[in-house]
C-alpha cells in the first residue's frame, strides 16, 4: 500500500466516523433543547387546575 | 525596531512562499484529478465525479475572486493612509446595545464601549425584560456630560429586533451603531467605522469579529473560521460594496437609510442579515471596515455550537424567502440578486453538495475499493483553507498556530458544521417550531 493509499483510507475512515458522529450531536442537541424546553416551562394555575381534576391546589412561596 | 522589521519582513516573504508553493500543490492535485476522471470506466462513477470535479473547480475559483477582491481592497486601503486625527467626529454616534439576561458580560461590554476615542457619543443599553440582573449592572453606569452620556432603557420582552428599534427611537445620533451585549470593541471601533458615511450612498459598514476566548479546540476552530470569513470573504465583498451581512457584534447604519428600510423586522431569526438585505435592495452601499474589532464569546462546546449554528441557518433562510424576489432581479437590481444567489449557494447548495460528495464517495469506496477519490477531496479543500488562513495570519497578525487547525478544520469540523445546517434546513422547510435559543455565557470575554 503507498502513501496515498494508506492517507485516502484514513481519511475515509475519519469522514465516515464525522458523519455518523455529526448526526449523534445534531439529535442530542434537540433532545436536550426540548428536554430544556420541558424543564423552563413556567407552570400555570388553571393548567395545573385541570389536571389534576378541579380540585384546589396550593402553591408553595419561594 | 530595525530587528522588527526585517523578522516581519522575513515572515511576510515566508508565508508568500508557502502559499504559492501550496497553489502550485493545489494545481497538481487538481491535474490530477482531471486525469483519473478520463480514465473513470463505470458511467455512474464518472457521472458522480464529474458533478464533484465541477462544484471543485466552482469552489476554487470562487476562492481565487474573493482572494483577489480581498488583496485588491486592502492595495486600494492601505494607499489611502488614514490619520485618525483627520476624521470629523461632527455626526453624532449612538451605540445600541440590546440586552435579555446578559448580565455576566454587560460591564465588560460596557466598560468597551466607555473607552471608544469617538467623543460625540451616545450609548444607549436597552434591557430586553431580562429576568436578571442586567439592567441593575448597566444602571450604575449611567451619565450625562453634554458630549457624552450613557442611559439604560427597559421594556418588556420582545426579541432583539424590538429592543434594537426601541434604542434607535429613542437615539439622538445620525449615526447608528449596534453592538451586541457578549460583545467588547476596539477603542477605536466607532471612529474608523464612521468615515464610510462621508459617501452619502454608505448605508452600512460591518466590523471585524474576533474570538475572545480561544480556550478549546472548538474556538479555536471558530476563531479560524471568523477569521478566513472576514478577511477573505467580507473583505472581498467589501471591494463591491455589497457585504451580506452586518454582523450582530459590530455594525453601523445611517439612521436615515434604517427609517427608509422601516428599521428592524421581527419576522425573521437573523435580523442583521434581514436588515442588510432591506438595504441592499435598496440600492444602498454596504462596506466593511477590518480594523474595527470586536471580540465576542464563541460557544465552547459542540452542541452550542450546533445551536448557534441552527438559529443562524434558519434566519437566514427565513431572510432568503422574506427577499426571494430579489432573486430574479438580475435588469432591475443585479447587485441585490447577486447577494442572495451567494447567500442561497452558501446556506444550501454548498452544504448539501459538500456532504452528498462524502457519501458518494464513501459508497463508491466501499463498493469498489476506489478511494483516492476522497484524498482528492479532502487535500484540495484543505490547501485551500490553509492558504487562506495563511494570507489571513498574514493580514490580520493572528497567531500562525491557527493555521494548523485548518487540517481539523476540513476534516471534521466543516462536516459537524454542514450537517447541522442540513436539518436545520429540512425543519425550516418543513416549518419546525423554534425559539430564540439564547447561548449561555460564561464570561470569557
Amino acid at each position: 500500500m503507498n502513501i496515498l493509499s494508506f492517507l485516502a483510507m484514513m481519511i475515509l475512515i475519519i469522514t465516515i466516523i464525522t458523519l455518523v458522529f455529526g448526526l449523534i450531536a445534531y439529535f442530542l442537541y434537540k433532545s436536550r433543547e426540548s428536554h430544556k424546553k420541558k424543564y423552563d416551562k413556567k407552570l400555570h394555575y388553571e393548567e395545573v387546575l385541570n389536571e389534576t381534576g378541579d380540585k384546589y391546589i396550593f402553591f408553595e412561596e419561594e | 525596531m530595525r530587528a522588527f522589521g526585517k523578522e516581519k519582513m522575513v515572515r511576510t516573504l515566508s508565508i508568500i512562499a508557502v502559499s504559492l508553493f501550496l497553489i502550485t500543490l493545489l494545481g497538481y492535485i487538481l491535474y490530477n484529478f482531471y486525469m483519473d476522471f478520463f480514465d473513470i470506466e463505470n458511467v455512474f462513477v464518472k457521472a458522480g465525479s464529474g458533478l464533484i470535479l465541477f462544484f471543485t473547480t466552482i469552489i476554487i475559483l470562487r476562492y481565487m475572486f474573493l482572494l483577489f477582491f480581498s488583496i485588491l481592497k486592502l492595495i486600494f486601503k492601505s494607499s489611502r493612509n488614514i490619520d485618525l486625527k483627520k476624521i470629523s467626529t461632527n455626526r453624532k454616534i449612538t451605540i445600541i446595545v440590546p440586552a435579555y439576561n446578559e448580565e455576566v458580560v454587560i460591564e465588560t461590554s460596557i466598560k468597551s464601549l466607555l473607552e471608544q476615542t469617538y467623543p460625540n457619543l451616545e450609548i444607549l443599553i436597552v434591557d430586553d425584560g431580562s429576568n436578571d440582573q442586567t439592567y441593575i449592572k448597566a444602571k450604575k453606569y449611567e451619565f450625562d456630560n453634554g458630549n457624552r452620556s450613557l442611559k439604560v432603557l427597559t421594556k418588556p420582552n420582545a426579541g432583539k429586533a424590538k429592543a434594537i428599534n426601541h434604542g434607535i427611537l429613542n437615539s439622538n445620533g445620525s449615526l447608528i451603531m449596534v453592538v451586541d451585549a457578549d460583545s467588547k470593541l476596539d477603542k477605536n471601533a466607532a471612529l474608523l467605522m464612521s468615515r464610510y458615511f462621508d459617501d452619502e450612498e454608505t448605508a452600512a459598514v460591518a466590523g471585524s469579529v474576533y474570538v475572545s476566548n480561544q480556550n478549546n479546540i472548538w474556538t479555536k476552530l471558530q476563531a479560524l473560521e471568523y477569521i478566513e470569513g472576514l478577511n477573505m470573504v467580507r473583505n472581498g465583498q467589501a471591494f463591491l460594496k455589497l457585504v451580506n451581512i452586518i454582523p450582530g457584534p459590530i455594525g453601523m447604519f445611517r439612521k436615515k437609510s434604517l427609517y427608509d428600510v422601516g428599521l428592524y423586522d421581527s419576522d425573521t431569526f437573523a435580523e442583521d442579515c434581514d436588515v442588510t438585505l432591506k438595504l441592499i435592495a435598496k440600492g444602498y452601499k454596504i462596506d466593511f471596515e477590518p480594523e474595527a474589532v470586536a471580540y465576542t464569546e464563541a460557544p465552547e462546546n459542540l452542541l452550542d455550537l450546533i445551536k448557534q449554528r441552527y438559529r443562524w441557518t434558519r434566519g437566514i433562510l427565513q431572510a432568503i424567502k422574506k427577499h426571494k424576489s430579489l432573486l430574479w432581479h438580475f435588469k432591475i437590481n443585479p447587485a441585490a440578486s447577486f447577494t442572495m444567489w451567494y447567500m442561497l449557494f452558501e446556506a444550501v447548495f454548498w452544504p448539501f453538495m459538500d456532504i452528498w460528495t462524502n457519501m458518494f464517495i464513501i459508497y463508491v469506496a466501499l463498493s469498489s475499493g476506489f478511494s483516492i477519490l476522497i484524498f482528492y477531496w479532502w487535500s484540495m479543500f484543505t490547501i485551500l483553507d490553509i492558504t487562506g488562513a495563511l494570507y489571513c495570519v498574514l493580514v490580520t497578525g493572528e497567531r500562525i498556530s491557527l493555521i494548523f487547525y485548518a487540517i481539523y478544520y476540513r476534516l471534521f469540523f466543516i462536516q459537524i458544521i454542514n450537517i447541522a445546517k442540513i436539518l436545520s434546513t429540512f425543519e425550516e422547510w418543513f416549518g419546525v417550531e423554534m425559539s430564540w435559543g439564547k447561548l449561555e455565557r460564561k464570561g470569557n470575554l
